[in-house]
C-alpha cells in the first residue's frame, strides 16, 4: 500500500509551509508550482514588518528544506490540468511544461542567459518589469530548484525557428543541457487530500487612471517598490528614480481596496504595514527625504504592528488622512492633489516619487479552479471556506483545503497559520488513510 | 576517527552578498594551502542543488573526511550542509561553517580588509574541523497524545483536530464549562449568527469525542519532560492526575481590559457599559437606561488599547468589528435612535469586515473620528467630553447610553505557565512565538505550541486557523512517532567529578542530576539541550560539551592568534 499523500497546488509561502508540516508527519506531498521556482510573492519582498527581517533570508532556508525533503516531491513549471474525485481518493493530472533545459545535467551556472541573444532585453517579471533578464533564465539566483528554464515566448528559436546561425545558449553551456526538443509529460498523480494554495494577483493600477501609473515613470506600484529597495534588486536596493535619490516621496494607501468602484469593496489587510515599512525604508536610506503617506484609516492589528506604526510616525513620515484624486506632472515633478480631511481642504503634494498600494485581488483563474475542484466562491471573488468562523480552511468537498491568500488577504503570519491549519485538516484524513492500510 | 584529516573547503559568493565584499577565489587559494586542506573551491551558491552536488562529489573522489563551509550563518545553512554531507556518507557532526556574510561581507566595506578577515575566520574553522568527532544521530520514541490547556474555541478546535488524527487528547479547562470567553458573546461578526449555533455543536463534539479526556474545574500544575514525552499533573477536584503525552497545546485566552483603570471614562455610572455588557443586553433583547429607551447610545473605540499611559500600546483586533455589529444590531432594535461611534481609525480588515461597515453605516450609524477625554453625568444621562479630530472642534455630547469597546490583554495568571513552562513572552504581554513571521505557533519550548489570543488578540477565524495550525504542529512528533534529539550534549567525567552539584543548578532543562550511589552527576541526553552551562561551571572540569571540547575551541583560538 502506497504512502497516504497530498497534493498542494501552489509553492509560495503557503504551499511551502503545508507541504512541509504533512512531510514532516511523514506522508507524501506533491507540491505543484507554475513558475519555474518555488517562493511566490515572498520571494519577491525586500524586509517584512514589523521585524525587518529580510525575506529572503527567512523564505530561501525554507525553500531548500523543500527542495531535500524526502517526503516531498517538487513539481515546478508544472500545471495541474484535471482533479476527479472518486470515493475517497482524488486523480490529479499535472502538466510538466518543457523548460528546453533537463534539469538532471544544469548546474544553475548562468552562462546560458549570459550568451543569450536576448540578453537584458526581456521584461523580467520577479522585478516587476523594472529590469531585464534574457530568454533563458531562472526568476531569483536563490531559486529552488536552481535550473535554468527558456521562456518559449522570448526566446528567438522558438517563436521564430531561428537564432542566428548557431544557439548561443546551447554553446555556451558546459553541462549540455539545452534540450530544444524537449515535449511537455503529463505526470498522473493519486491523493488523499489536496491543499490549494495559489494566492493573489494585485489589482492593475490603470484601473485608477487617475494616479497616472504607466504614464508616469515616477509613480511605481507597491510590490515594484519592494524590488526597489531590495539588496538583491536591480538598484542593489538603491531607492533611485530616473537615476536620482528622490526627495520627496508619496505613498497613496487603499489604491483599490475600500473601494466598490473598482469593485473591490474589501480592505485588502497589508497594504497600511506594507506602506508603513516602505516610509521607514525611504527614510532608513535617504535620510533627508520629505514622506507622505495618504491614507483612510490606518490598520496597524497585528501583533507588534501598532508599535511599528508608532514608530514609523516619529521617524518624520507624514500621515495625512485623505484619498488623493490625481497625480499630475508639473515641470519635471510630479503633483498630488488630495482632500485632506483633517484640515478639510484639498492639498497638493509634489513628488519625485509616488508609490501606490494597489488592493490584492483573487487571481484571474480563480473561476478556472473553482470549476476543475468544484469549489465555491464568496461575494469578493475569492474561495469560499466551509464556514466563516469554524471551518476557515475546510471547502464544501471534503478532502479539499484552503491556505493563503486564495481565501482572502492576509499577511505573512497569517498566511503561514492558515497554511499549518490547512496541513492539520489534511492530517486528519491522511491519518485516517494510514489507519485504514495497516 | 583516528584516519588523518582529510578537509575539504568550500567558499561561497553568496550570489555578491559576499563576494562584492570579500575576495572569495583568493580565500579559496588561501584555504588550499591550510593543514589537512585537500581540496578548495568556490562557488556561487554552496547552498544551492549543484553546490551541495560538489561537496557529495569532492567527499567521494577525494576521500574526504571533513568539510568546512565559509558561506553565511550556520543558524541558516548548517542543516543543509550537514543533510548533504550525510547523503554522502560522512557523519554530519563533521561538517563546520566559517560564518563570512553577517560577520565578514555583511559587516565590512574594506575589500582588503575584509578578505584578510574572511582567511582568518576560515583558518580558524579549518583548524577546529581537524579536531571533530562525529556524534551519534539520535532519536526518541514519542508518547503519543496531546494536552490541550483552555477550553475556548481556540482549544476545542485544536483539540479536536489531534483527536481526529486517532490520538489521546487531554483537555484541561480552569473553569466548570467549555466554550471560554466565545460562550459569553451574542451573534458574530460580519455574519450576525447566534454564537449558541456555532458552540453548541463544537462543544458537543468535543464532548462526545471517544479520544477526548476533559479535565473541568482543573489546572496544569507541573510539566516534566520534553518534546516527545511529557509528564503533565493536572491538579482538580478529583484530586491530582499525571498524563504522558507528545505535545501541549496552549490555548489559555485572553482578559478583557478593566475600565476603570481610565476613571474618566465614567465606568460607575450605570449609563456607562461594556461591551461585553452589551453583549449579554443584546442577548436579552434589553437595552432600557433607567427604565426607558434609549435615544442616543455611544459607542467609544480603543478602551484599553493603542494606549501607552495604560500600557497597552497595541491594537486588540476585534473591537472595530463587534462595535460596528453591536451598533448595527441597536440600529435594528431602535431605528430612530442615534447610535455613534467615536473612533481613531476604523479597522475591518477580515473577510466581509469591511462590506459590513459600509452596511452599519449605510443604516444610519454614525462614525466620528474623535477623542473622549471625560464622561460625566447630566441628570439621567451622561456628557461625553472630548475633541472631533476631523472638525477640529470639542465636542460636549449628551448620551443615554455609552458603550466602552475594552480592548483584550494577556490573562492576570499568564506568568504562571510562562513561569512552569519557561515560556518566553513579548513586550506586550502575551506568550511569545518562535520567530513573528514563519512560526507563529511555535515557541522556544520543542514541544509546547500556542492557540488562539494567548499569543495576541484575534477574532474567531483567525483563531479558529491558529488553533489548527499548531494542531498540526503538535501532530508531526505524533504523526511521526519519533523525535530527534540534540547529539551534541555535555558529558561527565566521573574520575573527575566532585559531586559538587553546581551543574545541576545552573542548568535550565533540568539535565544534570547528582547519582547519590556514586556522588557524581549524571547528564540526562535526552534533556540536554547542548547549551555549555554547565561545562563552563564545572570547578574540576568534570563536564565537556561534545562537539565544543577545550581541545577544538583552543584550536580554533590558536589558529585566530597564532
Amino acid at each position: 500500500m502506497s504512502k497516504p499523500a497530498a497534493l498542494i497546488i501552489g509553492g509560495g509561502i503557503a504551499g511551502i509551509q503545508a507541504a512541509l508540516d504533512i512531510a514532516d508527519a511523514g506522508f507524501k506531498a506533491y507540491l505543484v508550482e507554475r513558475e519555474p521556482s518555488i517562493g511566490g510573492r515572498m520571494a519577491q519582498l525586500d524586509k517584512t514588518f514589523p521585524t525587518l527581517d529580510c525575506s529572503s533570508c527567512i523564505l530561501t532556508p525554507k525553500m531548500v528544506d523543500v527542495g531535500r525533503h524526502s517526503n516531498i516531491e517538487l513539481m515546478t513549471y508544472c500545471e495541474v490540468v484535471s482533479v476527479e474525485k472518486e470515493e475517497d481518493i482524488f486523480r490529479a493530472r499535472v502538466r510538466q511544461k518543457p523548460r528546453y533545459v533537463d534539469m538532471d545535467r544544469c548546474t544553475g551556472c548562468g552562462l546560458c542567459a549570459l550568451a543569450c541573444r536576448r540578453k537584458d532585453r526581456i521584461l523580467h517579471e520577479f522585478d516587476e518589469g523594472i529590469a531585464k533578464r534574457s530568454s533563458i533564465y531562472v526568476p531569483f539566483p536563490q531559486a529552488v530548484p536552481l535550473k535554468y528554464t527558456i521562456d518559449p515566448e522570448a526566446c528567438l528559436y522558438l517563436t521564430r525557428g531561428k537564432c542566428g546561425n548557431t544557439f548561443l545558449c546551447k554553446d555556451a553551456c558546459p553541462a549540455d543541457a539545452i534540450d530544444f526538443e524537449q515535449q511537455e509529460t503529463f505526470v498522473d498523480l493519486e491523493v488523499d487530500a489536496v491543499i490549494i494554495a495559489t494566492g493573489f494577483d494585485l489589482m492593475d493600477p490603470t484601473l485608477k487612471p487617475e494616479f497616472g501609473y504607466g504614464v508616469y515613470p515616477e509613480v511605481m506600484t507597491g510590490i515594484q517598490f519592494e524590488r526597489l529597495s531590495s539588496a538583491s534588486g536591480p538598484t542593489m536596493g538603491k531607492i533611485l528614480v530616473n537615476g536620482k535619490e528622490p526627495k520627496d516621496v508619496v505613498f497613496i494607501k487603499c489604491v483599490g481596496s475600500r473601494d466598490p468602484h473598482t469593485g473591490v469593496p474589501y480592505c485588502s489587510r497589508v497594504c497600511c504595514m506594507y506602506t508603513a515599512k516602505h516610509a521607514h525604508l525611504v527614510r532608513d536610506r535617504i535620510p533627508d527625504a520629505n514622506i507622505t503617506v495618504f491614507y483612510i484609516d490606518v490598520r496597524a492589528f497585528g501583533k507588534g504592528y501598532e508599535e511599528f506604526y508608532d514608530r514609523v510616525k516619529h521617524e518624520r513620515v507624514r500621515y495625512r488622512r485623505g484619498e488623493p484624486s490625481e497625480v499630475y506632472r508639473r515641470g519635471d515633478r510630479l503633483v498630488v492633489l488630495a482632500e485632506d480631511t483633517m484640515l478639510g481642504r484639498p492639498v497638493e503634494v509634489e513628488a519625485d516619487l509616488v508609490v501606490l498600494a494597489t488592493a490584492v485581488v483573487p487571481r484571474g483563474d480563480t473561476a478556472d479552479v473553482a470549476e476543475l475542484l468544484g469549489l465555491e466562491r464568496s461575494p469578493d471573488g475569492f474561495f469560499q471556506e466551509a464556514n466563516v468562523h469554524l471551518r476557515p480552511v475546510d471547502t464544501v468537498v471534503e478532502g479539499i483545503y484552503l491556505a493563503g491568500c486564495n481565501q482572502s488577504p492576509k499577511d505573512i503570519p497569517d498566511t503561514v497559520a492558515q497554511a499549518k491549519a490547512a496541513a492539520a485538516s489534511a492530517m486528519r484524513v491522511l491519518a485516517r488513510r494510514r489507519r485504514q492500510s495497516t | 576517527m583516528e584516519s588523518k584529516p582529510r578537509i575539504g573547503v568550500y567558499i561561497c559568493h553568496c550570489g555578491v552578498n559576499i563576494s562584492a565584499t570579500v575576495d572569495v577565489e583568493q580565500v579559496a587559494e588561501f584555504a588550499a594551502t591550510l593543514p589537512n586542506v585537500v581540496v578548495s573551491r568556490d562557488y556561487l551558491y554552496m547552498c544551492s542543488d549543484p553546490g551541495q552536488g560538489l561537496i557529495q562529489e569532492d567527499i567521494e573522489t577525494y576521500d574526504l573526511n571533513r568539510v568546512v563551509v565559509a558561506s553565511c550563518s550556520p543558524r541558516m545553512h548548517e542543516p543543509t550542509f550537514q543533510g548533504a554531507a550525510q547523503q554522502a556518507g560522512m557523519n554530519p557532526y563533521l561538517v563546520e561553517m566559517a560564518n563570512i556574510r553577517e560577520q565578514c561581507s555583511w559587516v565590512h566595506s574594506d575589500r582588503e580588509r575584509a578578505t584578510e578577515k574572511a582567511k582568518w575566520l576560515v583558518a580558524s574553522v579549518v583548524a577546529k574541523a581537524a579536531e571533530l568527532s562525529p556524534l551519534e544521530e539520535r532519536e526518541v520514541d514519542v508518547t503519543p497524545g496531546s494536552v490541550v490547556v483552555g477550553g475556548g474555541v481556540a482549544g476545542m478546535a485544536a483539540a479536536l483536530d489531534v483527536a481526529d488524527a486517532g490520538f489521546p487528547v487531554y483537555l484541561v479547562e480552569k473553569s466548570e464549562r467549555l466554550g471560554g470567553r466565545l460562550a459569553e458573546l451574542n451573534r458574530t461578526f460580519p455574519t450576525l449568527e447566534p454564537v449558541a449555533d456555532l458552540i453548541g455543536p463544537l462543544i458537543e463534539r468535543v464532548q462526545t469525542h471517544p479520544a477526548i479526556t476533559l479535565f473541568l474545574n482543573a489546572q496544569v500544575t507541573n510539566v516534566e519532560g520534553y518534546v516527545g514525552n511529557f509528564k503533565v499533573k493536572v491538579t482538580g477536584q478529583e484530586g491530582e492526575r499525571q498524563v504522558e503525552v507528545g505535545s501541549i497545546i496552549i490555548a489559555t485566552g485572553y482578559d478583557l481590559f478593566d475600565p476603570q483603570r481610565k476613571p474618566e471614562l465614567g465606568y460607575e455610572y450605570p449609563n456607562v457599559i461594556t461591551s461585553l455588557e452589551m453583549e449579554q443586553r443584546l442577548f436579552d433583547g434589553d437595552l432600557a437606561v433607567n427604565g426607558r429607551e434609549p435615544q442616543r447610545v455611544t459607542f467609544i473605540q480603543c478602551v484599553g488599547s493603542r494606549d501607552v499611559q495604560v500600557g497597552n500600546p497595541y491594537c486588540s483586533r476585534v473591537c472595530c468589528m463587534y462595535t460596528a455589529k453591536q451598533a448595527s444590531l441597536v440600529k435594528d432594535i431602535l431605528p430612530n435612535a442615534d447610535v455613534t461611534v467615536l473612533y481613531m481609525d476604523v479597522r475591518t480588515f477580515g473577510k466581509g469586515a469591511e462590506e459590513f461597515y459600509d452596511e452599519a453605516r449605510a443604516k444610519g450609524v454614525r462614525y466620528r473620528k474623535g477623542n473622549v477625554s471625560e464622561i460625566y453625568r447630566r441628570g439621567e444621562r451622561v456628557v461625553l467630553s472630548g475633541e472631533d479630530t476631523l472638525l477640529g472642534q470639542p465636542f460636549d455630547w449628551e448620551t443615554d447610553l455609552v458603550v466602552l469597546a475594552v480592548g483584550m490583554e494577556s490573562r492576570a495568571d499568564i506568568s504562571e505557565l510562562s513561569t512552569m513552562l519557561k515560556l518566553p513572552r513579548s513586550a506586550d504581554g502575551f506568550f511569545l512565538e518562535l520567530h513573528p513571521k514563519l512560526r507563529p505557533v511555535d515557541t522556544a519550548v520543542n514541544g509546547v505550541f500556542l492557540a488562539g489570543c494567548c499569543q495576541g488578540p484575534k477574532d474567531i477565524p483567525d483563531t479558529v486557523a491558529q488553533a489548527k495550525a499548531a494542531a498540526s504542529s503538535a501532530l508531526i512528533p505524533l504523526l511521526k512517532g519519533t523525535v530527534p534529539v540534540e547529539s551534541a550534549t555535555a558529558v561527565v567525567d566521573a574520575d573527575l567529578c566532585a559531586g559538587c552539584g553546581m551543574c545541576v543548578d545552573v542548568c535550565p532543562y533540568g539535565a544534570p542530576a547528582l547519582d547519590l550511589l556514586w556522588g557524581v552527576s549524571k547528564i540526562n541526553a535526552v534533556l540536554c539541550k547542548g547549551c555549555g552551562a554547565c561545562a563552563t561551571a564545572c570547578p574540576s572540569k568534570a563536564i565537556n560539551l561534545q562537539h565544543f571540547t577545550p581541545e577544538q575551541i583552543l584550536a580554533q583560538v590558536d589558529a585566530l592568534v597564532g
